[in-house]
């Protein structure tokens, strides 16, 4: 039925307008920051594992928690903006696993600057074919990477013929620790989140991408470039990949043909259990710092506990379902 | 295809409804309807938007349960009828949207549901031989294995059309089935009305287009207000009595605001020349003046909508030039598109131009990141006071926050926050195609109001529509679209109901 739109009815329809305010049932719960549930999470474990371990609560573990978490939270940060614009990198581990391996390889012909830079490149052209084949072509981009990620992998077991390669003279990166006993990975870790958190709430470009991922057919119409800046996440990714690589192979010193392996998962548990929605539009920094967090100090705690590696990837596969199932509820919920 | 005894086919197939009355919610919808569906005879069935047409159809098909009033199938009376009775009865109705499965085949899906078979094994053969008969039944060849999905819109109405003759219906109804058809493709399905009927098959034919009206129908029947008002014969009724019988001399001209009267030889802001895209319009030519609204008036499917996603990039013209103040300008793409001042916005909210999830500041900043930006750097206070400049003046009821989720206002506010975009953006042509589309009355006023007063501020205006009161309520000009091209330009003082209602149909 049409409404009728003779002049007279306009004034009777007034009072029905837009009662706004009152859809929020519970101020107290929407005033808590998205956040808040992972802080308590993080409490509890802390507080958990302080009570159980007689090693976790202390500076140098601390530390170790976070050195634990550095190689993920590099990859992590662009894996956030990804997430936000609706997007998935699921050739990170893999990618991290090729750059390593053409840095180690190429480190034994030729001096280790040219090395890097290769290993660097290495990593653009894995953001690029990732954003290539996503915005030119139209792969979905849980279907590319997957297919990047088989490839990139193979790669590299070609390039070191399945051994781990050593690497000399190239310690620094991934040991030192220029204050405070700080190691150089977490601070690395640090600025790439700050560089990542800047990015993300103050630049046309990361604001791009939560509207890109909230609705990408009106961020185009709102004349937003979605595929330069869907490549550029996916550029970034690449670049970010191989930062972490080098952070790896100059803890290891070495290149690892399974380096990477499961990387991926990590990865996007964290950044999921921070808080973004995998239908895009959600999703903070911050959040994935916590996620990270959680996800190490669970992994350290249970190390302390002296509980099995294995049963330690089980609770990182518990982690990412529940971190998932929750992000779903919470989408129930929120259009209910 | 015409069978010598065309006379007698459809001998004894008679549907008739008697004082049909129904009410939703306390709104009588119908008040007392009598129509005889006979075989072999096709009855168009006219009306407004909401005079009862769907209402009743759907009645007839089982969809809903008459208040009073019965329905006589072959001298058996019934009281009401659900939708399986009814298909059993004979009857089935195709509506405007295509419902087949585009995966499957033309045979397939000509016995979709129903497929004969053995022991639960498809009897291929029998599907293929089915299809292949109804087909012919209705004069048409299609490839029996080419996926329904790769059809046409013509053909695949054709596809479900052969599935009700393999279901034998008796009683076809047919809901605005020339909506999304071209004019050959329409001409080709009168044709294949005209074999069914010659077949012996009763038809109801919904239509909004009134010269159909006579190509298509033996009867032509109008409601209005739940009312018959006009049955009558369809080769010698002319339009003129259609339409007052439509409209009716109660349901007066809707009010009009002041129109601003810009000269025609003012210099176009922009102008289409020439524009032509396939499939869709031909032979366009439009001029948005500064200080002017521009209605462009047509039918969905007409391809009004279209001609405004070609003038903000978003469709390829493959002929003819747009140009921005005499320049001829290549428009590849939104981004492009705003960058020469032009803002869009589109008919679909939800789809095509909310972020529902984001703030109502991003939302109305967002076309406008690139001017905003200091060194790149946007910040939360910077789009808050992009927001407050036309929170008052758009008169947007939300709380007092910027931040607050779009998705949490009510349509008609969500439409005035997205109105702001180009406000914001200085844009100096504004498309608008379908404004008003699913907001409430009240707002309805306030988003005219706010085109017009951009109007009134030097922004040439345009907008689409299919709704010809919004095009008598905003427009300053109006051009008529039908099938693609143009076919009224109406000045200000022309824009009334009855003539676009009549120019839109021929």
């Amino acid at each position: 039925m049409e409404l009728n739109m003779s002049p007279g009815s306009a004034s009777s329809a007034a009072p029905a307008l837009d009662p706004q305010g009152k859809r929020r049932r519970d101020p107290l719960l929407s005033r808590l920051p998205e956040t808040a549930p992972l802080i308590v999470v993080l409490i509890g474990l802390g507080l958990f594992f302080t009570i159980k371990s007689p090693y976790f609560f202390n500076y140098d573990n601390f530390l170790n928690i976070l050195t634990a978490a550095s190689i993920a939270g590099i990859i992590a940060a662009p894996a956030t903006l990804l997430m936000v614009g609706a997007q998935f990198d699921l050739s990170v581990g893999s990618g991290l696993t090729f750059c390593g391996v053409v840095v180690a390889h190429f480190a034994g012909d030729m001096s280790l600057g040219p090395a890097i830079v290769l290993g660097v490149a290495a990593g653009m052209v894995l953001g690029s074919v990732n954003g290539i084949l996503v915005t030119v072509v139209g792969v979905n981009p849980l279907i590319t990477t997957l297919g990047t990620l088989a490839a990139f992998v193979g790669l590299a077991r070609v390039i070191s013929d399945g051994q781990t390669l050593p690497i000399t003279h190239f310690s620094t990166l991934g040991t030192a620790r220029p204050f405070f006993e700080i190691p150089l990975p977490v601070l690395i870790f640090a600025a790439v989140m700050l560089a990542f958190w800047v990015l993300m709430r103050f630049t046309i470009f990361g604001r791009s991408m939560y509207a890109i991922g909230a609705n990408p057919v009106a961020a185009r119409l709102a004349g937003i470039r979605v595929k330069r800046f869907i490549f550029a996440a996916f550029f970034l990714s690449g670049v970010c990949v191989a930062l972490a690589a080098l952070v790896n192979i100059s803890q290891l010193s070495a290149a690892s043909p399974t380096a990477g392996n499961g990387l991926e998962l990590s990865v996007i548990t964290a950044v999921v259990l921070g808080g973004a929605s995998l239908a895009g539009g959600r999703g903070t920094i911050i959040g994935t710092v916590l996620g990270l967090l959680v996800i190490g100090t669970l992994n350290n705690g249970l190390v302390l506990l002296d509980v099995s590696s294995f049963w330690q990837e089980v609770a990182r596969g518990v982690l990412l379902i529940l971190a998932v199932s929750f992000d779903q509820l919470r989408l129930k919920l929120g259009t209910r | 295809m015409k069978s010598p005894d065309a006379d007698q086919a459809g001998a004894g197939i008679r549907l008739s409804v008697s004082g049909i009355r129904k009410s939703f919610g306390g709104v009588e919808v119908l008040r007392g309807v009598d129509l005889d569906i006979v075989g072999g005879s096709v009855v168009a069935l006219l009306g407004e938007n909401g005079a009862g047409k769907s209402t009743l159809v759907k009645i007839i098909a089982g969809d809903y349960q008459p208040d009073a009033g019965a329905i006589t199938i072959e001298g058996t009376a019934h009281s009401s009828l659900n939708p399986v009775t009814a298909r059993r009865l004979g009857v089935r109705m195709i509506f405007q949207e295509i419902a087949d499965a585009p995966t499957l085949t033309v045979a397939e899906n000509i016995s979709l549901g129903a497929w004969p078979g053995r022991r639960g094994f498809v009897a291929w053969r029998t599907v293929k031989k089915r299809a292949r008969e109804a087909l012919e039944r209705l004069g048409v060849d299609l490839d029996l294995d080419a996926p329904v999905g790769d059809l046409s819109v013509g053909e695949r109405q054709v596809v479900e059309i052969a599935r009700a003759v393999v279901d034998r219906a008796n009683y076809l109804i047919l809901d605005e089935p020339t909506a999304a058809l071209s004019s050959t493709e329409s001409e080709r399905l009168f044709g294949y009305v005209a074999a069914l009927r010659e077949q012996g098959t009763g038809v109801v034919y919904i239509t909004h287009r009134l010269d159909e009206v006579r190509a298509v129908a033996d009867r032509v029947v109008v409601l209005r207000d739940g009312n018959l008002v006009l049955e009558a014969d369809a080769k010698t009724t002319d339009r003129r009595e259609l339409v007052s019988a439509m409209v009716g001399r109660e349901i007066s001209e809707v009010r009009r605001p002041e129109a601003v009267l810009v000269p025609d030889d003012a210099e176009p802001l922009m102008r289409l020349r020439g524009a032509g895209s396939t499939g869709a319009f031909d032979r366009i030519d439009l001029d948005l003046r500064a200080g002017e609204v521009l209605a462009l008036y047509g039918k969905v499917g007409s391809g009004a909508g279209e001609v405004v996603q070609a003038l903000f990039g978003v469709r390829k013209l493959d002929a003819g030039t747009v140009e921005m103040e005499g320049e001829a300008v290549k428009l590849r793409g939104p981004a492009q598109a705003i960058e020469h001042g032009i803002g869009l916005l589109p008919a679909d909210r939800q789809r095509e131009s909310a972020f529902t999830m984001l703030s109502l500041a991003e939302n109305l900043a967002a076309p406008s990141w690139p001017r905003l930006a200091k060194h790149g750097f946007i910040t939360r206070r910077v789009e808050a006071e992009a927001y407050w400049r036309w929170h008052g003046v758009l008169n947007v009821r939300s709380r007092d926050d910027a931040g607050q989720e779009l998705g949490t206002l009510s349509g008609g506010n969500q439409q005035k926050v997205l109105l702001g975009r180009w406000l914001e953006r200085h844009a100096r042509v504004l498309l608008l195609i379908e404004p008003t589309r699913g907001v409430d009355v009240g707002a309805r006023e306030e988003i005219y109001r706010s085109i017009r007063a951009l109007a009134a501020e030097g922004v040439a205006v345009l907008v689409s529509t299919s709704d010809y009161e919004e095009v008598v309520q905003v427009a300053d000009r109006a051009v008529v679209i039908a099938r693609g091209e143009i076919v009224a330009r109406l000045a200000a003082d022309e824009i009334e109901t009855k003539r676009l209602i009549e120019e839109v149909g021929g």
